[in-house]
């Protein structure tokens, strides 16, 4: 039989980790608690890009058709309008359906309607469309103003821009808060690693005058550090799996005008990269802040 | 086995530990390092097992020069080499058993081997029943021999002693300098710094006195010197 090295790195991991508990858990306690904020901060970039997203999905450009127009011309605009680069869908709002659906809206009849409005029906051909990108909205508008057959465009002139702006800050704003409690969490895991290696400095030291290569004291360390991680970032992962999923659950029932984000793939995403996240700052910080031990 | 040529040593902060020092010691010797507290015999210990690299000079152990050597072959160094260490090195977080055991799994014995070989070392020492103890319940003078214990237990071609002794009472320490004369006896080198002048007197062998960085005295079959 001879020398069974990852049995012994096992060993090893094990008995560091049995004989230093409060270490250990001190490291534990710190990956998860940085990442559970890491992980609540994506949640809320994802929630906020969601609102933007909402927003803005809602703005459109309704152009209005000059009376004369034929319902062939009206099909070749729809066309012409589609073929625009920036436009993402044209709809056609006829003047019949128009007049139904303010007939429906005013709940009488439609046959009264058109008599009681004075034996014509006032509502013109009406083109809904929306872009790809919503900056887009106000050059678009004025490019189909500029369009022969159009009589009047609105697209909420003057609140476009405000809008815009609110969803900007709003996306701004996430991408803020992701960035700083990753930098946050990153120098965290990484000061809790480099302790964790500069209290064991003596002992490995210790190991090199023995003999022991540096592979050999390396070995232990990154599977010590790998699993801390693994630990801190799957309890982090549970815990922002549940608290997200109740949250979310809460605000749905309460505030159902608020759209949250609950979208299976994303989650499972997020909580994957906690866990990995835990893995490998453990591991790596534990190899990097041993580097230097191991060569002086 | 070990030659020093014109070896100095100046630590960074300016101390002049060794001066000029010229050294031979041949293979299967037992040689005592004497000298008072601060000449700088535990210096000269470093530099064989590159604990310490000289400022000037040269170190050769077994025709291997440790000036020249890369620091990936350090550890075969070290390997070869079992340290009695003055402030004996243990691992805080092992137990007994697993202190000297680690001696033999950085050379890759298989576990049962360092099983067996780990307790008739530690028998052999004076600490069965101690094997599960971590060194901060142990004596001093139980300490030091766990370090012995793992010094000499994978058969070293040198053993390197500071003072390995030094918190033994007479019993414990004759004790302990027969496992060294033994180990010399099957043909291991010994080098150790001692103070003991009873031990250096009896043993009756070569004695390098050490004083203020310098070898002031060489001698086979010497005696401790240093009279009150
Ligand atoms: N790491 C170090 N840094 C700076 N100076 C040192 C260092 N180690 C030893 N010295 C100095 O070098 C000189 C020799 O020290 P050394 O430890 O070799 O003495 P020694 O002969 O072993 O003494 P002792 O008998 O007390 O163990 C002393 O003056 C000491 O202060
Ligand atoms: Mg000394």
């Amino acid at each position: 039989m001879t020398f069974n090295f990852p049995r012994y790195i096992l060993r090893e991991t094990g008995h560091s980790m049995k004989r230093n508990p409060w270490l250990s858990i001190a490291s534990v306690l710190t990956v998860m608690v940085s990442l559970i904020i890491l992980g609540f901060s994506i949640f809320f970039l994802a929630n906020a890009t969601n609102v933007a997203q909402s927003f803005e999905s809602q703005l459109e450009i309704a152009a209005f058709v000059k009376d004369d127009a034929t319902a062939d011309q009206v099909q070749t605009l729809q066309s012409r309008i589609q073929g625009m680069t920036g436009v993402s869908s044209v709809t056609i709002v006829t003047k019949e359906q128009a007049l139904a659906n303010f007939g429906k809206t005013m709940g009488g009849s439609q046959s009264n309607l058109v008599t009681d409005l004075g034996g014509t029906n006032p509502f013109p051909d009406k083109l809904t469309i929306k872009a790809t990108n919503p900056q887009d909205v106000e050059n678009l508008a004025s490019a189909i103003q500029a369009l022969p057959e159009i009589d009047i465009v609105r697209y909420g002139q003057g609140y476009v821009d405000k809008l815009l702006q609110f969803t900007k800050w709003l996306r701004w704003i996430g991408f803020g808060v992701v960035g700083a409690f990753t930098v946050a969490s990153v120098v965290l895991i990484s000061i809790n690693v480099k302790m964790n290696v500069f209290s064991k400095r003596r002992e490995i030291q210790i190991m090199k005058l023995v003999g022991a290569s540096n592979g050999f004291i390396r070995w232990p360390f990154l599977i010590e550090g790998l699993t801390l991680g693994l630990l801190g970032g799957g309890l982090a992962a549970l815990t922002v799996g549940m608290g997200y999923n109740w949250i979310t659950m809460y605000v749905q029932s309460t505030l159902t005008f608020l759209p949250v984000v609950r979208n299976i793939v994303l989650f499972r995403q997020v909580l994957g990269g906690l866990l990995l996240a835990g893995m490998a700052m453990g591991a790596v910080g534990s190899g990097v802040s041993l580097q230097k031990f191991l060569h002086s | 086995m070990i030659q020093l040529r014109n070896v100095s040593k100046i630590y960074p902060n300016g101390a002049r530990a060794l001066v000029d020092v010229n050294l031979k010691i041949d293979k299967g010797e037992f040689v005592f390092l004497v000298g008072p507290s601060g000449a700088g015999k535990s210096t000269l210990i470093k530099l064989f097992y590159r604990d310490e690299t000289p400022t000037r000079g040269q170190v050769q152990i077994n025709g291997k020069n440790l000036v020249r050597m890369k620091e990936r072959e350090v550890p075969y160094l070290r390997r070869s080499i079992g340290v009695i260490f003055q402030d004996f090195k243990l691992l805080p977080n092992k137990t007994v058993q697993e202190n000297v055991a680690f001696a033999l799994e950085v050379i890759g014995v298989s576990r049962k081997e360092v099983r067996t070989r780990t307790s008739n070392m530690l028998e052999l020492v004076g600490l069965a029943g101690k094997e599960n103890a971590f060194p901060t319940e142990l004596s001093g003078g139980e300490q030091q021999r766990v370090c012995v214990a793992r010094a000499i237990i994978n058969n070293p071609a040198l053993l390197v002693a500071d003072e390995p002794t030094g918190n033994l009472d007479p019993e414990t320490a004759w004790g302990i300098m027969d496992l060294l004369f033994n180990i010399n006896k099957r043909g291991t080198t010994v080098v150790m710094a001692t103070h003991a002048r009873a031990i250096v007197n009896k043993m009756q062998k070569r004695v390098i006195a050490i004083e203020n960085g310098r070898v002031a005295r060489d001698e086979e079959m010497g005696g401790y010197g240093y009279d009150v």
